[in-house]
């Protein structure tokens, strides 16, 4: 009873409020009503659970003192055998066998076949090979350099050579030179094209290359082949614009018989001999190794022996490292702005082609290149880059040319990736790429995938800003990846669905599910938390079976591994 | 006057600034926040710290027999088992508690789990097992792969005065 008049109160009070709705209440209430209902409708899942990326890769149980426990990826947890290979399933073999490990000549089949449809059945569609040269991109099918690997593998093996240095720029010579290698049973080594002529000499002398394939007008035979007693055969690669010229002559002062040949007039004299087929072989008999030069502060640079079974592990791991609906597949046009002479870009290639993915090759491709003059001459949907390119980008235009109007569009893109989801093409997109990106022509970009050198300069490490910029200015998810002298491929690559963003450079992920890290040297204060050391890495993507690189590393609450500066 | 006083509270009505309004504002104000609130960063907890892996000799394995809540070891041929998981087995009180804390090998190749089985003297070298015959070998063997396929080693075991035990 004594709450009756509590309650007309009320009413009353109500009633006067109600009794001031007019006009602008309406608008209010209908904004309120309309954020509301987009608020709930575009809530979405997060891209991926939250706990997967609170825990990216698992400790081993027990550790050695002194040493961190064995870090591995969640895909190949403590106790079960690391990735060693691509699974190749040979066609007639039973449905449920585990494959083989496969190595580069299945790769290239792989290409050469198309990519298969669920049940196994092919396609029919080949990826093609581009070559992009300044604005302008050439395409080359995947028959005619068959042909090409054909033709150099025979007239190599004819030649008895063993190993064969490859001084070219990326482009399909110098992948034909590697599938010949491959096929035809000679180790190949890549060199960096743009060495001086001393270094190049001291590198043959040490590889004891009997063979040579260089772009033509390169380099002077002369110094070449004084140091080099060894060396018998050179394949000049001429350009399109000097293929007149006569290439055939050995210089004066060359005292012995060099073999000097020119590619495209070698596949032009051969192709019908040697067909369009590819050769057989025995998958048991392993393929030969490929090395490569890690570049170091010393200019020379280091061998890296590569065998066959490393890089296979590094091109399976890499592949199974994105998520399904991520990988590379036939619809994708894969473009490396970084040199193929470096491992990460050159597992990640040959991951493509087994993919049945377009790839395109780009000439001026290396580690510090203009990231939008290197991506103009095709519309990639993926991306390899180097983290100097990338920062340098970064720096030079993203981030002068970001402002105002780019900020409101970062700020609210970015509110949409810490809610864990890929921001989608809208209108804020488009306000966010107004100033940073709107040179760059990269309407289909779907993922960059940038590597990191261990031993790189401290100001090519990307901040987890930085990451977020090039996320929201490009609307590509992106994969940081973390390299090692004698790893192929990467030791520890970010998950493609990690947006978080916290200060200061990114972590690196976890470890590839083909090694596995330890930290040694570690102090017993840290050992439980986050231990800190220099970097073990082992397992069949580590030439040796295992290496400790020289860096200093932190594992982090998250378990993922972190440079420490 | 009077179209003074009758147009001010009509003026009054139209106020952008009356309290249903507020209301509304200040509804609008909280969902932007709930929509663009800045998210907790998840943390798992920790997981158990992982085990140090360690030189044992028979007499400091011997301490490992699961009392006091201690965990439960036994080696076989040199390798430290934790068989704290097994403890209803390997524990005190289970059938095979006589193995905790010791080198279990013979036992286990014999199938028998008597003391006599045990070295007595915790100083003496390590029992070298050479009179096993084949089928007591095979026997060891199963059981030595069903403890590396369950359990985890977590040390190595060297006889006392050995160069590579851990000096006391």
């Amino acid at each position: 009873m004594a709450d009756q008049p509590i309650l007309q109160k009320l009413d009353t009070l109500v009633a006067d409020i109600l009794a001031d709705w007019n006009i602008y209440t309406t608008i209010v209430a209908g904004i309120v009503a309309t954020f509301a209902i987009y608020s709930a409708v575009s809530a979405k899942d997060p891209d991926v659970h939250p706990f997967l990326l609170a825990r990216q890769s698992t400790p081993s149980p027990i550790r050695q003192s002194g040493e961190s426990s064995t870090y591995r990826s969640l895909e190949t947890p403590y106790g079960f055998p690391l990735r060693a290979g691509l699974n190749v399933k040979d066609p007639g073999a039973p449905k449920w066998t585990a494959g083989r490990k496969g190595d580069l000549r299945d790769i290239w089949r792989a290409a050469v076949r198309g990519a298969l449809n669920e049940d196994g059945t092919p396609t029919n569609t080949q990826g093609k090979i581009f070559t992009v040269l300044g604005r302008q991109a050439f395409e080359h099918s995947l028959s005619q350099v068959t042909q090409e690997i054909n033709v150099i593998g025979h007239h190599l093996q004819k030649a008895e050579v063993k190993t064969v240095a490859v001084c070219l720029t990326d482009s399909v010579e110098l992948l034909a030179a590697l599938f010949a290698g491959a096929f035809y049973g000679f180790k190949t080594i890549l060199v960096p094209h743009n060495l001086p002529a001393e270094t190049l000499c001291a590198h043959l002398q040490t590889a004891q290359a009997d063979a040579l394939i260089a772009e033509a007008g390169s380099l002077d035979l002369s110094v070449a082949a004084q140091g080099n007693k060894q060396l018998s055969h050179v394949v000049w690669v001429a350009k399109y614009g000097n293929r007149h010229m006569d290439w055939h002559g050995v210089p004066e002062g060359v005292d012995r018989d060099i073999k000097v040949d020119v590619w495209h007039e070698l596949v032009e004299e051969k192709k019908d001999l040697a067909g369009l087929d590819l050769p057989e072989y025995d998958p048991k008999e392993p393929a030969p190794a490929i090395n490569t030069v890690w570049p170091s502060s010393s200019q020379s640079g280091k061998f890296i022996d590569f065998q066959s079974e490393n890089l296979i592990a590094a091109i399976g791991a890499l592949g199974s490292a994105l998520p399904r609906a991520q990988r590379f597949s036939p619809s994708d046009l894969v473009l490396s702005i970084d040199s193929l002479s470096r491992s990460y870009p050159l597992c990640l290639m040959m991951n493509a082609l087994f993919s049945g993915a377009s790839i395109a090759l780009n000439s001026v491709a290396g580690e510090k290149v203009d990231f939008a003059l290197a991506t103009v001459g095709v519309s990639p949907t993926v991306i390899i880059a180097s983290s100097q390119t990338m920062s340098d980008y970064h720096d030079s235009v993203m981030q002068p040319q970001t402002g105002l109007v780019s900020s409101i569009g970062r700020w609210v893109q970015a509110r949409t990736l810490d809610a864990g989801n890929m921001p989608s093409k809208n209108i804020f997109s488009q306000l966010a790429r107004v100033g940073p990106t709107s040179e760059l022509s990269l309407d289909k970009l779907r993922l960059l995938c940038i590597s990191h050198r261990i031993d790189a300069p401290a100001s090519a490490r990307l901040s987890s800003k930085q990451l977020t910029d090039l996320r929201i200015y490009t609307d590509a998810r992106i994969v940081y990846a973390l390299t090692g002298s004698g790893i192929a491929g990467a030791i520890a690559q970010t998950n493609v669905f990690d947006y978080r963003r916290h200060d200061g450079p990114s972590h690196f992920g976890s470890p590839l599910s083909s090694i596995e890290i330890t930290l040694t040297e570690v102090s017993e204060d840290t050992v439980t938390d986050t231990p800190e050391g220099q970097i073990k890495v082992s397992g069949p993507a580590v030439v040796g079976d295992e290496i400790t690189l020289a860096s200093r590393v932190r594992i982090s609450k998250d378990n993922t591994v972190e440079l420490c500066s | 006057m009077t179209i003074a006083e009758d147009s001010a509270p009509q003026a009054e009505v139209m106020s952008i600034a009356s309290p249903i309004n507020l209301i509304f504002a200040s509804l609008f104000i909280v969902l932007v926040y709930w929509h663009f609130r800045p998210k907790q960063a998840i943390e798992l907890p920790r997981g158990p710290p992982p085990t140090v892996f360690r030189v044992y000799t028979p007499k400091t394995l011997i301490e490992f027999n699961g009392e006091n809540e201690k965990p439960v070891y036994l080696a076989v041929r040199g390798r430290v088992f934790d068989v704290s998981p097994g403890r209803n087995f390997y524990g005190p009180g289970g059938p095979y508690e006589n193995f905790a804390g010791r080198d279990a090998s013979r036992g286990l190749a014999h199938q028998s789990f008597d003391e006599e089985m045990l070295t007595k003297d915790l100083s003496a070298p390590l029992d070298e097992l050479k009179d096993l015959d084949a089928d007591q070998l095979e026997n060891l063997q199963s059981w030595e792969d069903r403890f590396n396929e369950k359990y985890l080693v977590v040390g190595k075991l060297v006889a006392e005065g050995d160069p590579e035990a851990p000096k006391s």
